[in-house]
């Protein structure tokens, strides 16, 4: 009752302020007369306000639609182009596998220059190769040597290191393997990929 | 409560409210169909991203219904153009 009291005073103040001139506050009503002292402390430019018209914002509004279908139109076209292109798997080294300790990591590029993986020496020995995207959202994966285990750092996706299945987190499927041999001794080579899932490419 | 009409000076009625309730609405919808593809686009990067594939030609098709759903209303729902009404009837 006590605010709606002090409320009603406050209007009744400031329309008699109105009336007579002397309202320092605003005039709400005319947006070009709004020049008091605090409305210029916000980056709020009214009189560029008065010039957006409702046409102007609608085909601001349509424009935008547009340009939302045509991203998505796009992006699926792109990537969609992209899944149909066939990779040759050439049998490639990996350098400085050899001297890996057990417990490290080492980034490579197969089958392209442009496919980063990784190859880990777990902590049975054994070689493990994975390529380095998340099947979240394809943010590199990185060796956790504590848990030995793989982990994607941005929505905290976890996966096995023995075999690539996830472990925890929200990647629907498990990384895409990448097939190793072990030639002359030590030498490790990356020779195929087998997609999360199963599909075999080599 | 304001009345849609007023007197014009031959003595005829305009329709005036309706044509500012129409303009809010057709803003509002667009809003709204910007802030739906807005979020379909967003599922077709996370899709595309993830190799789903299959989940990508539905969105794009919802993202298109949306587009037209928008051109239509761009083009056609318009405030009707002012017409008198019949003069009322002078004792």
């Amino acid at each position: 009752m006590n605010s709606k009291y002090l409320n009603e005073q406050t209007v009744e103040s400031v329309l008699a302020a109105d009336r007579e001139g002397t309202n320092e506050l605003s005039d709400e009503r005319n947006v070009q007369r709004a020049t008091a002292r605090y409305q210029a402390e916000f980056p709020y430019e009214r009189d560029e306000e008065s010039e957006v018209t409702r046409r102007e914002f609608c085909n601001f509004l349509f424009l935008t639609s547009s340009a939302l279908f045509l991203g998505s139109a796009g992006f699926a076209s792109k990537l969609a182009y992209n899944s149909t292109i066939e990779t040759t798997f050439t049998p490639s080294k990996i350098e400085g596998a050899e001297t890996m300790q057990i417990g490290t990591a080492l980034n490579f590029r197969y089958p392209g220059e442009n496919d980063t993986a990784i190859l880990i020496r777990a902590a049975n020995g054994e070689f493990y190769a994975y390529e380095q995207q998340c099947t979240h959202l394809t943010c590199p994966v990185y060796y956790s040597k504590s848990s030995d285990q793989l982990e994607c750092p941005c929505h905290e996706g976890g996966f096995d290191v023995h075999t690539g299945n996830v472990l925890y987190g929200p990647p629907p499927r498990p990384l895409d393997q990448i097939k190793l041999e072990i030639r002359e001794g030590n030498e490790v080579w990356a020779v195929g990929r087998i997609t999360g899932g199963g599909h075999e490419s080599a | 409560m304001n009345q849609p009409s007023e007197q014009s000076k031959n003595g005829r009625r305009i329709l005036t409210g309706g044509r500012t309730a129409v303009w809010q609405a057709r803003l509002v919808l667009l809003v709204m169909i910007n802030v739906a593809q807005l979020w379909i686009l967003s599922a077709t990067i996370e899709a595309a991203l993830a190799a789903h594939y299959k989940q990508l030609i539905p969105l794009v098709i919802g993202s298109g219904v949306c587009w037209l759903i928008a051109l239509t209303i761009f083009l056609w729902w318009k405030p009707a153009v002012r017409r008198p009404l019949r003069p009322e009837r002078r004792r």
